[in-house]
């Protein structure tokens, strides 16, 4: 047997649900429009805790510190003899320097990342080539080998050719040959990215000996790595140091400022929903009315009729919350989401196609449960109490 | 940081909340000004309709502001993975001086919009109305309180930048030598175990006295003890339970037992003392009504359910809380 109170709920939830399906062409369209909305908003907030996770997975594996020469405000090549001053800092694991670059290839109109590092001296250095789909890192010795992204092999169009060439900066031509692929978990970060030998790279950018792009420094204790960083920053005053905490922080930041923006935009669409809404609910139509002024002689209560125009507009807005949410899944998951992935990720020619792993926790749904249900009824209550107030007398007549 | 779902939406809340309660407002002021139960004029009948608007409107606030404050930790919990040296909510929400300030004004609106539902289902009870005026005096004065809450969140957003270094949860609850300061130290752990549970069977002593006999000495101390307990739970949970519940000695946060990695044991355990608490403390303060005419009756049903309620989620709270510990105690932990 239910208490009194909650059957007299269930026989109000009974009568609107069926007072909906009455209606249901206007209910079907408000709820469609609706579900579209959230649709939009819940897409931008799974798309952002997938890129957040899959950056934070690739990032795991950054130095521990990186160090950068700054010129004018400019960053600019670091002198190997830096490194050296750095031996006297004690829990430092190993100091690597690194030459990296972008590299635009004018007749496939892409850009490609180049790094080269010895990847021979770093801690774990050998689990890298677990990135790899197969083939294994250029050693020091192996001159002219390259590692490449996923999107670099089919955009140099190699197939299974193993031979290609990058031109130098006086368009003398520079030949590589492929000794291995990167697999398709990093693609984020290794999309776009050409490995090779530190000597190569140094030819190909036409950089001089005993300079590199930056210095990654690998420390020992993790919970040292502030105060080794504040070290190294004391000993090379004209660095910028950066540590893998900052690093991933403001990935963090660049994603959720992007999607605070996109929920900006969709703002304006959830006002226009809203007044949509108010205005549906509103306008009643002159058998509406008389319904009301019927249910009122009937002896229904003004109460009672708040209550089924509040469970109408429960149920409408959480099957569209429910439909909007599915389909973002299905966005994001099936479809890499692929409506909205260049606002996020930037447009670069070669990034829209790596594989993401939507995360949906309950925090993400009870915000997107705040942006669309909140707004709706807030925007139904109104209209809803009007309808409730008909007075009977003039309603039938 | 406005430029972040979370503090979109939680000033999106806050506006729709605040809406709501000045449409309430303006009913309040107009019911205040013009009601008159002798008349039968046209505009006391509207007025007698606006006092379902009012009502409406403050039921959906309340849902909205429970909703607004789980939002808002969640936001806190969030925001921690920006700013640097905070590790959960805690470390998000001192990170300035608003964060706490804007948590507890939400906490006590959830008391005070919900007590302003119980005095307007006492009202509608009796056909005279009876409480009209009182009603909606106080409704007038929920409107400073909507402001503060929408202003020390805003304050609180817009003053978080993602470069300032705060404490993290180990450091603020955790006893430790010198890292910084700390909250709660010097609560011995054996002491705040034996008064929570010397509480509980006191409260329950009471409420099962109460419900065979009604004194309003004993409501008084029943209510007062909820009081006691709701701040007594929240130094057991934050002192005592939660590092069980995390299976780590220095772990002492309030706020992570939220997470999903412990199951959401805090929403839990949070929804079962915040209401116990409130239906405990109402006890005695809708007793002054019950000489206003035809009322007594009602408010009478309002105690008995009240206390037999707030007796209820007492025990699951107790249980709920205890689990972590006692399968510590017995079984040696996890």
């Amino acid at each position: 047997m239910l208490p009194k109170g909650l059957e007299k709920q269930i026989n109000i939830l009974d009568f609107s649900l069926m007072s909906l399906w009455r209606r249901k062409l206007k209910n079907l369209g408000i709820m469609f429009v609706f579900a579209l909305v959230i649709f939009l908003l819940g897409s931008f907030q799974m798309l952002t805790g997938a890129l957040t996770n899959s950056a934070q997975a690739v990032l795991k594996n950054t130095p521990d510190i990186t160090i950068q020469k700054m010129s004018a405000g400019r960053q600019e090549a670091i002198p190997l003899a830096h490194a050296e001053k750095l031996h006297s800092i004690y829990g430092i694991r190993a100091i690597i320097p690194r030459v990296w670059g972008y590299y635009f290839d004018e007749s496939k109109l892409a850009n490609y990342t180049i790094m080269a590092l010895e990847h021979d001296s770093m801690p774990y250095g050998n689990n890298l080539n677990l990135t790899l789909a197969y083939g294994h890192f250029p050693k020091k010795t192996e001159i002219g080998k390259a590692v490449i992204g996923r999107s670099v092999h089919d955009i140099l169009g190699l197939d299974k050719r193993r031979i290609f060439s990058l031109f130098r900066p006086d368009l003398t031509l520079k030949s590589f040959e492929v000794i291995g692929v990167f697999s398709q978990q990093t693609d984020l970060l290794s999309n776009d990215l050409i490995i090779m030998n530190l000597t190569d790279a140094r030819d190909l950018f036409h950089i001089p000996e005993l300079m590199a792009t930056d210095i990654c420094v690998y420390v020992t204790n993790p919970t040292e790595i502030e105060t080794i960083a504040k070290k190294i920053a004391g000993l090379l005053p004209d660095t910028r140091v950066l540590t893998k905490s900052q690093i991933q922080k403001t990935y963090q930041v660049v994603f959720s400022w992007r999607s605070g923006l996109a929920s900006i935009c969709l703002l304006t669409a959830l006002a226009a929903f809203a007044i949509l809404a108010w205005d549906k609910a509103s306008g009643m139509s002159p058998e509406e009315k008389r319904e009301i002024g019927i249910l009122k002689i009937l002896g229904w209560e003004t109460g009672d009729i708040l209550a089924v125009r509040f469970w109408e507009s429960v149920l409408v807005s959480v099957l569209a919350f429910l439909f909007g949410c599915t389909g973002a899944y299905i966005h994001v998951a099936f479809f890499d989401a692929s409506l909205l992935k260049p606002i996020m990720v930037g447009w670069s020619v070669i990034y829209p196609s790596f594989k993401l792993l939507p995360s949906v926790t309950l925090a993400d749904l009870l915000l997107i449960f705040t942006f669309s249900v909140l707004p709706y009824l807030g925007a139904t209550v109104i209209p809803a109490w009007r309808s409730a107030t008909v007075p009977p007398d003039s309603a039938i007549r | 940081m406005f430029l972040n779902s979370w503090s979109l939406g939680l000033t999106l809340a806050g506006l729709i909340i605040l809406a709501l309660g000045v449409f309430a407002c303006r009913t309040a002021v107009r019911i205040l000004r013009y009601w008159n139960p002798q008349s039968d004029s046209n505009l006391q009948i509207k007025l007698e309709n606006e006092i379902w608007l009012a009502s409406t409107l403050v039921e959906y606030g309340l849902g909205f502001q429970i909703l607004s404050v789980v939002l808002f930790v969640l936001a806190a919990d969030t925001f921690c993975q920006v700013i640097v040296g905070a590790m959960c909510a805690t470390g998000a929400l001192l990170a300035n001086s608003y964060g706490m300030p804007a948590l507890l004004v939400k906490l006590a609106g959830i008391f005070v919009y919900g007590f302003w539902i119980v005095l307007h289902k006492l009202d509608i009870s009796s056909e005279t109305y009876p409480l009209v005026r009182i009603k909606y005096i106080y409704l007038l004065f929920i409107l400073p309180l909507l402001v503060a809450d929408i202003t020390l969140q805003t304050l609180y957003i817009s003053f978080l930048s993602p470069d300032i270094i705060t404490s993290c949860c180990a450091v603020v609850f955790g006893s430790s030598d010198k890292t910084g300061p700390n909250l709660l130290e010097g609560f011995s752990q054996a002491t705040t175990i034996f008064l929570y549970y010397g509480t509980v069977i006191a409260l329950t002593a009471m409420g099962y006295l109460l419900l065979k006999r009604w004194l309003v000495l004993l409501a008084a101390l029943f209510s007062a003890g909820w009081i006691w307990f709701l701040g007594l739970a929240a130094i057991a949970i934050i002192t005592v339970f939660s590092s069980y519940i995390y299976a780590m000695p220095y772990h002492n946060c309030p706020f992570c037992i939220l997470k999903p990695e412990y199951n959401y044991i805090g929403f839990a355990l949070y929804f079962t003392l915040i209401p116990a608490s409130f239906f405990g403390l109402t006890t005695v303060l809708v007793e002054p009504f019950k000489t206003m005419n035809n009322l007594a009756g009602a408010v009478e049903k309002y105690q008995r359910g009240a206390i037999s309620f707030s007796l209820i989620l007492l025990l699951l709270l107790t249980a709920l809380s205890s689990y972590h510990f006692l399968l510590y105690r017995i079984s040696g932990g996890e």
